[in-house]
């Protein structure tokens, strides 16, 4: 029988201490949810701030993990991807 | 606030067909010859879009022209140094727009700086005394214009507010903008020069806009390319005369309260007008740091040395 | 204070179609993608078109990319796959309010087939061809985005199609973008060997995100989706693999990309965290820096961590001398040895550069080396009998705005 290590739930207890851990990464850099002005958004429009900003690299990975790993996805809903599934 | 509709002129249109697709509409309006493109609507409809494209121009005109003493520009300047006076959200949004790009241009932009125009008479040719100049320009400061909510007041009684830096350009958005809601997908907005392209040709390709030579005021400099987006150009030419040699242009440093020097002129590239305007007039005052700033804000430009050399981006 | 373009030579002359010729001199390049403040307070102005949105916007010019990748892994001893993929991708405006973007990938692999332990020494060849394609279409309205989406893939003994449709909503300050997202998945498996014949797989998955400018230097991004597919799961070319004819996901993905205005650098960063219903629980962390040197060069280092619990049905290959192939010791109603399903933690550490030669061009190239251990798995317990496998990832390519 194999050791159910995260336990059955939706997000086992491991995964909330990594998000928490994530949110208070997030709050002790000083991130106050404080939404920009439009003159303000021009840091956020650099290229290097994009989420995929490269697409071919992004899929790329996408289909590089996909044949090593199980877990797949969580960037874009399928189609979009690889092409690999 | 309202707009009182009675004092705005409707501008009389000049229609040009200049083939089964494009028609032109000229006007004047803000001192200056105006036109809109058209292509790819019925000549109908064509024209009644041109009209409320023209018909906003004349609005913004009445609203902030500092040469009608009923605009609310006036209105704020008559009133400086003593009441509130209420604004419209527009007219805040002006007025911030204002704040911000003398923040970011590190106080070269100033919509107080027309205080200048009562030391430097540009009709006689004279310069003007040190010790005038210097009691102008402590009237000089973005900062002293007081907004509170939907209240504005000028610090000082001899302040002035002028939005000639950047009217046209706003002018030109919003026709575009009047002349996207009825449908208009490709054409563009030209009010003397300040241009809004709404999208290519109906072909595909791009209009080509020529780039006045600031030497030779019939000839070109340079032709570019625009499908989207707003072209504007800042010179040393419109408005000039020389003294010993020496060519003294309108555009003002309010910190110095001397004109620029440095360029002929610079014509920026920018997805909106109101930008490639305020652009322009920050690259010419920042006169030999020009070009980094015009780098760092990411737009394209082609600007032309004192010494007539070129440079683009 | 703008001043007059001569009319004569200008705008008007130009509107008709005898275009008159154009006069020489250097031209400035189009409206850059990039928007500086002056811009972005522009755009704040009241009842302007404004060309951009938060992610509902139009694009405003096209982009054309290629890359050239080199892949290989192996195992101690045994260099098992090698991969060479030329990939190309294009995006562009296609009138005022439709953009089109799409991407072609070719792989060409060689090598051997996955080795299942440490002691086995023969290893049969293989080579295959993969063609992939996808095709979106976007239509954009004032506030909202619409996506069609299609993708094409095909090698030798599999056949995947792919449909989708996407919503994408901005909030009226342009800081908030929605976006929900449904795809279908046909897969069609026709193995060389026959095992299976025809064998199909159907998968429907559905995704949420939401995109909030946090501050004007932090940009986070949770996404949820949930894939659901029916059919053929297993491997054909393992003696025995058998598994489920239906499998569940459900992937939960937070980024968060940091500007650091000091120094003009970038942090991304992202979790993810992927369960299903063959049991597997899977952890991936996720770092970029960018950095920027100066105005051509960016360099950016990036670390990924991913931790996977084994498939309630995995079985770890035991090599047997006499009969040879490994072979399930355990035989429930399923069972599978594939390393994908197995335990393990695995490690990527990589470099990319990216130099822009000009507005127009840049060039990048990237180096990566991923390494996977059952030992590294998070907590221990990976799956024992795994031989250590790594694998070199090597690209270059270029990106030209027009």
């Amino acid at each position: 029988m194999k050791l159910v290590f995260f336990g059955a739930s939706f997000f086992g207890r491991r995964s909330v201490l990594l998000g928490q851990a994530l949110f208070f990464v997030a709050l002790s850099s000083g991130c106050a949810y404080n939404p920009p002005a439009a003159w303000e958004r021009g840091d956020l429009a650099k290229v290097k701030m994009k989420f995929d900003a490269d697409r071919l690299d992004a899929m790329a990975a996408q289909h590089t993990y996909f044949s090593k790993e199980a877990a797949s996805g969580g960037t874009g809903v399928g189609g979009g991807g690889c092409g690999c599934n | 606030m309202r707009d009182t509709l009675e004092h705005i002129e409707t501008p009389a249109l000049e229609r040009i067909e200049l083939d089964s697709q494009a028609t032109v509409f000229r006007f004047r309006a803000m001192a200056s010859p105006c036109e809109v493109c058209v292509e790819g609507l019925s000549s109908l409809a064509a024209e009644v879009a041109a009209q409320k494209a023209a018909n906003e121009v004349a609005r913004i005109e009445a609203k902030y022209s500092r040469y009608r003493s009923d605009s609310i520009v006036s209105r704020i300047n008559a009133a400086a140094g003593g009441d509130w006076i209420a604004i419209d959200d527009e007219t805040r949004s002006l007025l911030e727009f204002a704040q911000s790009l003398a923040r970011e241009s590190e106080g070269l932009f100033d919509i107080t700086s027309g205080v200048l125009r009562r030391v430097w008479d540009f009709r006689a040719g004279k310069l003007p005394e040190e010790s005038s100049l210097s009691e102008t320009l402590a009237l000089i400061g973005t900062e002293r214009i007081l907004l509170d909510g939907s209240n504005v007041r000028l610090a000082d009684a001899l302040m002035e507010i002028d939005l000639g830096g950047f009217g046209k350009e706003y002018a030109a958005d919003r026709a575009a903008a009047v002349l996207a809601a009825e449908g208009v997908r490709h054409g563009f907005v030209n009010l003397g020069g300040d241009l809004r392209a709404l999208g290519p040709k109906q072909s595909g390709e791009p209009w080509s806009i020529g780039i006045a030579h600031p030497r030779e005021p019939e000839n070109t400099i340079a032709s570019i390319s625009l499908r989207t987006g707003a072209l504007a150009t800042s010179g040393d030419y419109e408005r000039f005369f020389e003294h010993d040699g020496q060519r003294y242009c309108h555009i003002l440093n309010p910190k110095t309260g001397r004109p620029v020097t440095h360029w002929q002129s610079i014509s920026v590239l920018a997805p909106v007008c109101a930008a490639a305007g305020a652009l322009a007039t920050i690259a010419m005052l920042r006169e030999a740091h020009a070009l980094e700033f015009l780098d760092a804000q990411g737009c394209g430009y082609l600007a032309i040395r004192f010494d007539g050399e070129r440079f683009a981006r | 204070m703008s001043s007059k373009i001569d009319f004569a030579g200008s705008a008007l002359a130009r509107c008709a179609p005898s275009d008159a010729t154009a006069v020489a001199g250097p031209t400035p390049s189009q409206t850059s993608a990039r928007f500086g403040s002056i811009t972005l307070a522009a755009l704040a102005l009241p009842g302007l078109v404004a060309p951009i949105g938060a992610q509902v916007a139009p694009l405003e010019e096209g982009v054309i990319a290629a890359k050239f990748g080199v892949y290989e892994d192996r195992q101690p001893g045994l260099t098992r796959v090698r991969a060479i993929s030329p990939s190309l991708y294009i995006a562009s405006p296609i009138a005022s309010s439709w953009s089109f973007e799409g991407s072609l990938t070719h792989d060409n692999v060689s090598g051997a087939s996955p080795r299942w332990h440490s002691s086995i020494s023969s290893a049969s060849r293989m080579a295959d061809h993969r063609t992939a394609a996808t095709a979106k279409l976007t239509k954009s309205f004032e506030r909202v985005a619409v996506a069609l989406g299609g993708a094409y893939s095909d090698e030798q003994d599999y056949r995947s199609r792919a449909g989708s449709l996407e919503l994408r909503i901005a909030s009226a300050d342009n800081n908030r973008t929605w976006s929900i997202a449904f795809a279908h998945t046909d897969d069609n498996i026709f193995p060389t060997n026959r095992a299976a014949r025809g064998a199909t797989r159907r998968t429907n998955e559905l995704g949420l995100s939401v995109t909030q400018n946090w501050t004007k230097h932090d940009v986070v991004q949770l996404a949820i989706s949930r894939a659901e597919g029916r059919g053929y799961y297993n491997d054909p070319y393992k003696i025995v693999d058998i598994r489920p004819r239906e499998r569940d996901q459900t992937t939960a993905t937070l980024r968060w990309n940091h500007f650091i205005a000091s120094s003009g650098d970038a942090l991304r960063t992202s979790y993810r965290f992927y369960s299903d219903s063959f049991g597997i629980r899977a952890h991936t962390l996720d770092a970029a820096y960018a950095k920027a040197l100066n105005d051509r060069w960016i360099v950016t280092p990036t670390l990924r961590y991913h931790t996977q619990s084994a498939a309630n049905f995995y079985y770890d290959p035991v090599y047997d001398p006499v009969v040879g192939e490994p072979f399930p010791v355990v035989l429930g109603r399923f069972a599978s040895p594939d390393h994908r399903l197995s335990a393990f933690g695995a490690v990527t550490v990589g470099v990319r550069a990216d130099w822009k030669l000009d507005s127009r061009w840049t060039l990048d190239a990237k180096l990566e080396r991923y390494e996977q251990r059952s030992s590294w798995r998070l907590g221990g317990g990976g799956s024992p009998g795994l031989a250590p496998l790594t694998a070199l990832i090597a690209q270059i390519g270029f990106t030209r705005t027009f």
